[in-house]
């Protein structure tokens, strides 16, 4: 045959799963973005966004959570409308809240970490609520920490009024996502190893 | 979402888009340089040419990046406010100003190339300025990304919708985030694994032949322009 | 030529039961095969080891002579496999950008690339919709786009997966226009289903799996009264060759 089979360097199994599970993942925290609720504690409406963070972090492991991510943002970056209100383009990761979605890698890969103690994906998902709390709430610590910085940084603001513009009225909420997360990992109906 | 790629003539389709994104790098960095007077009134006659050459009006610009008109508010409002007398500080408030400006200019450049630039052509540029096999697994990946966007929009649409016929949406918030995304991920993560099935039968290689890219002529005076607002961003 | 010997495949230790038992079966080059049997029978486990995408527990698989785990290019370029629900398999969201992905995958030259699209969507009656974006497809027509893909790699052979699975009446007969002008065409078909209501005419053999192993290996005719029996519809039989109501 014409096809010379020996030059062809065919990406292994268990990557190919995992290039599958972390496009997808990038692609459901693109479709969480589209995902809002009322918020019972704030006039900001809670998006189910960060929640892909956490889940990508928690199944996939830090290396391929933060490959999800990565995948993401650059998804968005080129034009997928997967940015908060459906938004994309380079100019979302440098304006005001750029500094939150620069994060998400890196948010995916700490959760991964700690839920898995190390970079090494467990065969099964630890469910254990302190680790899963813990993880993600560290999570939460390293997006607002990027997103508040980030909004300093660009929006040329103390780092103190960053905190009130942009991070004060949503932290709030994150614990619904953590409980949500937690619902999620612990249900019957995710079979993931 | 409003702007999106749209096939066109204008300059900026015509360009390669590995030098419309390193026009958008050049771009911001001498934004976030010279966020001055002076130099954003400059930037702000590059970004009025680049939205000219790329059928994009500013309005539709405006309007793709709304959400973070809130913030570009705050910023100059919040730090011109002070806790004690004088209570307003206008100078920080100025300055503030000046960088929300720069970055509806930024936003500007990028809408631009969300118009002019379609999927296959970004991660076209993307196998071939990332080397090796990161570059190769980041754009297949946003291909797939891209191609799997809308399905699961529609999952989660369904599963909604299913929801609240039989009066889900009366349930508590941490109940109804849970049921949605329970069912969502499920089926994302089946479809996961069906996908990569079918990638591996497809013999999915590290090696491909990549999507043609090649520079034209139209190119050359936007890199010259792009490398000339980098060196005015470092000197 | 795909050949099977002694194959077996579990999943999951040695404890727990096989899925394929020890099968051995031969199947030459433009055959069309009919791969039967009732749900749990073993039939997309085997498929899957045609290809390499499974590998044998003990036992072993052979394309064109070569062991499949020697050379899986080569095993997944001789055997093209369309799947179920192959709507979960399109990597692109325009149809010549998926069928694209196999020959790309190849390493080809894009002038060779292009050339095996255009062949692969003739083939499927598909070749001026090259631009149009799969997710608005009806059912059928995504279908054709799938084996255009599976195509594209200028496979010996191709197998299907259950592929009549959630089609209605017309669209299933539309497939089976298609399967019939791909034996035409000379490429072997692997039809796996559970129902072979639909393509019986074109079959030249019929293999009928029960608990993992070959309980059938027959023509069409000899295999018509035994099937019944394993759970297996088969059509009332006909003088002229059948025609949906």
């Amino acid at each position: 045959m014409s096809t010379d089979t020996a030059s062809v360097e065919l990406v292994g199994e268990e990557t190919a799963e995992n290039v599958a599970r972390a496009a997808l993942l990038a692609a459901l925290t693109g479709a969480f973005a589209y995902v809002s609720f009322p918020n019972p504690l704030s006039p900001a409406p809670v998006s189910l966004q960060v929640l892909g963070v956490f889940l990508a972090g928690i199944l996939l492991g830090a290396v391929w959570g933060g490959v999800s991510m990565a995948l993401y943002l650059v998804t968005g970056a080129v034009g997928a409308p997967v940015f908060a209100g459906g938004s994309a383009g380079v100019g979302a990761l440098l304006g005001p809240t750029g500094g939150y979605l620069w994060s998400y890698p890196v948010a995916a890969f700490a959760i991964g970490a700690i839920v898995h103690g190390g970079v090494r994906l467990r065969n099964r998902v630890p469910r254990g609520i302190p680790r899963l709390v813990g993880a993600m709430a560290v999570g939460t610590v390293v997006i607002y920490a990027f997103g508040v910085v980030g909004m300093s940084l660009v929006l040329g603001m103390t780092l103190q009024k960053a905190f009130v513009a942009g991070a004060a009225a949503f932290i709030p909420a994150e614990a619904f996502k953590m409980a949500a997360a937690i619902g999620v990992v612990r249900s019957d109906q995710i079979t993931a190893e | 979402m409003t702007l999106s790629y749209r096939p066109g003539d204008s300059l900026a389709h015509r360009l390669d888009p590995r030098t419309k994104l390193a026009f958008q790098v050049a771009f911001a960095v001498a934004a976030f340089a010279h966020t001055t007077p002076k130099g954003l009134l400059a930037l702000s006659g590059v970004a009025g040419v680049v939205l000219a050459s790329s059928d994009v009006s500013a309005r539709e610009a405006l309007v793709e990046y709304r959400f973070v008109f809130p913030f570009l508010l705050a910023g100059p409002l919040l730090s011109a406010a002070a806790l004690g007398p004088p209570w307003i500080r206008w100078q920080a408030g100025f300055d503030s100003l000046l960088a929300s400006y720069r970055v509806v200019l930024v936003l500007f450049v990028s809408a631009a190339y969300l118009r002019t630039t379609p999927v296959r052509d970004s991660r076209a540029a993307i196998q071939h300025l990332v080397p090796g096999k990161a570059g190769q697994l980041l754009g297949t990946g946003v291909g797939f990304v891209f191609r799997f966007l809308p399905v699961l929009q529609a999952d989660l649409r369904r599963i909604r919708d299913a929801s609240s016929a039989r009066l889900g949406d009366q349930r508590g918030l941490i109940d109804r985030m849970k049921l949605v995304s329970i069912s969502g991920l499920s089926r994302a993560l089946s479809r996961a694994d069906r996908f990569a099935l079918a990638l591996r039968a497809r013999c999915f290689s590290w090696n491909p032949t990549l999507p043609p890219l090649s520079f034209s002529r139209a190119d050359v005076p936007v890199i010259v322009g792009s490398v000339g607002l980098l060196l005015w961003a470092i000197i | 030529m795909i050949e099977t010997r002694e194959l077996v495949h579990r999943y999951g230790d040695e404890e727990s039961p096989a899925a394929v038992d020890g099968v051995t079966l031969s199947i030459p080059d433009g055959e069309f095969v009919l791969l039967a049997g009732p749900n749990g029978s073993g039939k997309s486990t085997l498929v899957r080891h045609f290809n390499g995408l499974l590998e044998p527990d003990s036992g072993e698989v052979l394309v064109d002579g070569t062991p499949v785990t020697d050379d899986l290019v080569a095993a997944r370029t001789r055997v093209g496999m369309v799947f179920q629900q192959p709507r979960d398999g399109f990597v692109a969201a325009t149809v010549g950008a998926d069928v694209a992905f196999g020959p790309e995958n190849l390493g080809l030259a894009r002038e060779e690339i292009d050339r095996r699209v255009e062949e692969a969507l003739e083939a499927v009656n598909m070749r001026d919709r090259r631009d149009e974006r799969i997710d608005e497809l009806s059912g059928g027509e995504r279908e054709r786009v799938a084996i255009a893909g599976a195509l594209a790699m200028d496979p010996d052979h191709l197998v299907l997966d259950e592929p009549f699975t959630g089609l209605d009446a017309p669209t299933r007969e539309s497939v089976v226009e298609q399967l019939r002008s791909l034996k035409e065409s000379g490429t072997g078909v692997v039809l796996v289903t559970h129902d072979l209501r639909d393509a019986f005419a074109l079959a030249d053999r019929i293999v009928a799996l029960a608990d993992g192993d070959v309980a059938v290996d027959a023509s069409p005719e000899e295999a018509r009264d035994r099937l019944p029996e394993l759970g297996i519809r088969v059509p009332p039989k006909r003088e002229t060759p059948r025609e949906e109501p």
